[in-house]
């Protein structure tokens, strides 16, 4: 009984604290991260959506969140970021890194 | 685009040299012959065209996970071949029959390396050669780039060659067991990207000190796996696998020893 209803507990708990974690999307656009900037809070995890728009690949990648990933041309990419302290942290395409900028803000 | 051709190569072909350098340099300290690089470039070829080309799948396979995955398996794989190769090594003279298994995680280590390295150069090049205003400067600039990686594989090699040969066996295991540490520790990092291992948050910050986008940083990422804000769970992992190699000539030779009496 008790065993089920720890079951029970858990079936429910684990959707939810899925349902928790806050979704952002950007884009890359002609190399460019649109937007460039994104908000993000503080001390929570997130999960980051990046559709590649570009005929092109890309490589999302970040040194200050510890973050890299391919992305195909026309694919999308999930990357779970943080919890973050307050901060800002940037972000590039290595492969059009003089164009593709971008920032993450904690806060 | 020429330059950002040229680091994005330089970038992914250091880390292999690097491996594949310190693996020639130990085949020679013990005489071994080289046949294993021969059996690792195909296998490496091979791997990369298969992973690069399935990429697509792969990235959404594991419900988006699984561009991760092989990736961090690819580079425990590494690791765990590091370690044979150690253990081969510190028991060849004992029983010469390892030198067979000894090539086969050579072979394998450095053909995962290049696969993992190869992938990205593959869709880098592929991707971006397509547009015809781009193409020279990407094929020149990868060309460059490669060059002057396997340049620093050559130096490297030279160094080790160049040292009392005691000395330059005791440093290609050490370095061996560096880099391996450094692969799990990237490896953990690819795995929290995905959500399959939480988050920590970060011991120190060292990118005042040394950047992970200097080239020092850069060199020193390819060896030691340099990280500016490790997580307690990262730090923990690379001295515990850095820590696993370092005992094993002692626990192997104490082993012999027991064998002895």
């Amino acid at each position: 009984m008790r065993a089920s209803a720890a079951l029970i507990f858990w079936l429910l708990l684990v959707p939810v604290a899925q349902a928790k974690t806050p979704l952002f999307e950007i884009e890359i656009r002609d190399h460019l991260f649109q937007p460039s900037e994104l908000r993000i809070p503080a001390g929570t995890k997130v999960k980051l959506i990046v559709y590649n728009r570009d005929p092109t690949p890309e490589e999302f990648e970040s040194y200050e969140l510890n973050r890299e990933k391919v992305i195909l041309g026309g694919r999308k990419a999930n990357i779970f970021i943080g919890p973050l302290e307050p901060g800002i942290y940037p972000f590039f395409g290595e492969f059009n890194p003089k164009t593709a900028q971008g920032r993450v803000i904690a806060e | 685009m020429l330059l950002d051709a040229v680091v994005l190569v330089l970038r992914e072909v250091l880390e292999a040299a690097v491996l594949v350098s310190l693996l020639i340099a130990l085949s020679l300290n013990l005489s071994l012959r080289l046949r294993w690089l021969a059996w690792a470039l195909p296998i490496a070829l091979l791997g990369t065209y298969l992973f690069a080309s399935s990429l697509a799948t792969i990235t959404d396979a594991l419900d988006g996970a699984g561009q991760e995955v092989v990736n961090a398996s690819l580079q425990i794989g590494i690791y765990l071949l590091i370690v044979a190769i150690v253990c081969c090594v510190l028991l060849l003279q004992r029983s010469p029959s390892l030198t067979s298994l000894l090539y086969v995680a050579m072979t394998l280590a450095v053909s995962f390396a290049m696969i993992r390295e190869g992938s990205e150069i593959w869709i880098y090049v592929t991707g971006f050669a397509a547009v015809t205003e781009y193409r020279t400067a990407i094929y020149a600039g990868s060309a460059i780039g490669a060059g002057i990686g396997l340049s620093v594989g050559v130096l490297l090699f030279a160094g080790l060659r160049a040292m009392p040969a005691s000395r330059s066996y005791a440093t290609c295991l050490a370095a061996l067991g560096l880099i391996g540490a450094g692969m799990v520790m990237q490896a953990t990092l690819l795995l929290t990207q995905v959500d399959w291992l939480p988050a920590g948050k970060p011991l120190w910050n060292s990118s005042a000190l040394l950047s992970e986008q200097s080239i020092a940083g850069e060199l020193l990422y390819a060896v030691f796996g340099y990280e500016a804000t490790p997580s307690a769970i990262q730090v923990g992992l690379y001295l515990g696998c850095l820590a696993l190699v370092a005992v094993l000539p002692f626990v192997l030779r104490g082993h012999d020893r027991g064998r002895d009496a």
